[in-house]
């Protein structure tokens, strides 16, 4: 469904990803395991059209769209819920998420009908939804931030360190929406430093140190690794 | 208190007219981080085709200011994709020199065509209007009323529309737009669109009561960069207020300090304020 092959990112001189290659079959859920600086946002941002690559390819549905704009890439099927979040912090819950649906603003109808999925699967956003995204909490922020993107109506959805900066229960709530997410059918690439959560809701997962795949594997050949328990897990 | 009266409706009409120019500037700043000091020149150029329509083609007034809308919307697309598109990346100062430059050509370029004399921009609403025992010059009247249209018709477009909504988001964070698949450059053209059309019209509104001439946007833009400061670079209340604080400003000091130093005003409580609240009254950007 999602296959990159031999991406390539420079930043200046500075090589931020290394012929990177990996693929995520339908109905997926594949984790990207990386410390800080890894690139795994890099790679996501490059995905999304918003870094420029330097070699590569990207296939998505058998077509390429590496050189493709940002909207189109959004519009194809290709959704990113960004490391950060990058909500739309003055405006309200409910206008965030409408602009998640931008690009399919000619069918208001479908997007009337995913807004109320969106408020079932985070009901506190439907409370919330009147008030400015920045005055949220972080972990409601957060969901703002994934509800954007099912908006977008994603085949396939990048999440770029969704458990960053919350609170372990809010972290484990966080998972769960995004595996329920997953069990609809939604290809979903994982971005996470939290190895271990990670790994529990995942089909398969690749380590990235330094720009480079070291390691791939299903869910249990990576929990059962040594190396990947010493560097991530801390057990 | 007559007289009193007098200066507040000539600080309302002042504010207006500085309301709209900033409204532009601080549009444009706080969506694209580009200080467009081209943008006096934007205003100069729309008294001067509204002067053209009007004067050379027999356009009514309001024709005339429709058409400078149009022709000065044009011009600040056409500046955007030729000037400040191609610098995007490079450092602020850059955008700064560019618009400069462009300033500076658009004023010789005028001075080409209609030479450096000063002209006047005739209204047909010369008749003078009593109220409530005050008399009032209706062009003056028409300004705020007209600004007032304009700031009302902004706001329902920025918050009410998708298109609207797509340029405050831009505004509010950049990256998160481009993510939901907004198009960055369809937002610039929009909103300098809009920026060069205010401009334009708020030069034409305030012609029939000052002059048109090639350096006319000179000093107005001078001030717009002040009320935007004031109102926090990209506020756009703050920009209607800073415009409305520097009218009444200008106005009351020319009545009762000395018009000679009128155009000091605006800068004097510049300083002031800034030395008060240094990241001006309205802080915080495009809402
Ligand atoms: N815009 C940029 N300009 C220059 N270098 C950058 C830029 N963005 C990222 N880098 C560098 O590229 C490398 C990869 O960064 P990236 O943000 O992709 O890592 P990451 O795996 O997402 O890290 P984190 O877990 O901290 O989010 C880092 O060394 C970073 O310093
Ligand atoms: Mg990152």
């Amino acid at each position: 469904m999602l296959r990159l092959d031999g991406l390539t990112l420079h930043y200046g001189q500075f090589r931020a990803l290394d012929r990177v290659s990996l693929h995520a079959g339908p109905g997926e859920l594949v984790v990207m395991l990386g410390a800080n600086g890894a690139g795994k946002s890099s790679l996501f941002l490059a995905i999304s059209g918003l870094r420029k690559l330097s070699a590569g390819s990207i296939r998505f549905n058998e077509r390429e769209v590496a050189r493709d704009k940002p909207s189109d890439i959004v519009a194809s099927g290709i959704v990113h819920c960004p490391e950060g979040r990058k909500l739309f912090p003055g405006m309200s819950v409910a206008k965030n998420l409408m602009l998640g649906a931008y690009v399919h603003r000619r069918d208001r109808r479908g997007s009337d009908a995913l807004i109320d999925r969106v408020f079932g699967l985070f009901p506190m956003l439907h409370d919330k939804r009147n008030d400015p995204a920045g005055s949220l909490s972080g972990g409601q922020q957060q969901m703002v931030a994934i509800g954007r993107a099912l908006m977008g109506r994603p085949q396939v959805l990048l999440l770029d360190e969704p458990s960053l900066g919350l609170a372990p229960l809010v972290v484990r709530q966080v998972l769960a929406a995004i595996k329920a997410i997953n069990a609809e059918g939604t290809t979903v690439l994982l971005a996470e430093q939290n190895a271990y959560a990670a790994l529990q809701i995942a089909d398969r997962a690749y380590v990235i140190e330094s720009g480079r795949i070291v390691m791939e594997g299903d869910r249990q050949t990576l929990l059962n690794d040594e190396s990947i328990r010493r560097a991530y897990i801390g057990a | 208190m007559v007289m009193f009266f007098q200066q507040i409706l000539n600080g309302l009409t002042l504010g207006s007219v500085y309301s709209l120019v900033a409204l532009g500037l601080t549009l444009i700043y706080g969506i694209l981080h580009i200080p467009n000091f081209s943008h006096g020149a934007l205003y100069m150029v729309g008294a001067y085709f509204a002067y053209f329509f009007a004067g050379s083609l027999g356009v009514p007034y309001w024709g005339a200011m429709a058409g400078a809308a149009v022709v000065v919307a044009l011009l600040a697309v056409a500046s955007e994709r030729l000037v400040f598109r191609p610098l995007r990346g490079a450092p602020v100062l850059h955008d700064m020199i560019a618009a400069i430059g462009l300033l500076l050509f658009l004023e010789a370029v005028v001075q080409a065509i209609w030479g450096a004399d000063f002209h006047r921009l005739q209204s047909p609403h010369t008749q003078i209007v009593h109220l409530f025992g005050l008399v009032a010059p209706a062009q003056r009247l028409l300004i705020v009323a007209a600004a007032f249209a304009l700031m009302l018709g902004l706001h329902l477009f920025l918050q009410r529309t998708v298109m609207g909504s797509t340029i405050i988001a831009m505004a509010q964070d950049r990256e998160g737009a481009a993510l939901v698949g907004i198009d960055a450059s369809r937002v610039s053209m929009v909103t300098f669109a809009i920026s060069g059309a205010l401009a334009a019209v708020a030069a034409v509104l305030f012609a029939p009561i000052s002059l048109v001439y090639p350096a006319m946007g000179d000093l107005v833009i001078l001030k717009a960069f002040v009320i935007i400061i004031l109102g926090g670079m990209g506020s756009l209340p703050g920009a209607i207020l800073g415009g409305m604080v520097i009218g009444f400003a200008e106005s009351f000091g020319a009545f009762y300090i000395s018009t000679n130093y009128k155009d000091i005003i605006a800068f004097a409580l510049f300083v002031l304020i800034m030395s008060v609240r240094p990241s001006g009254l309205f802080p915080g950007g495009v809402r």
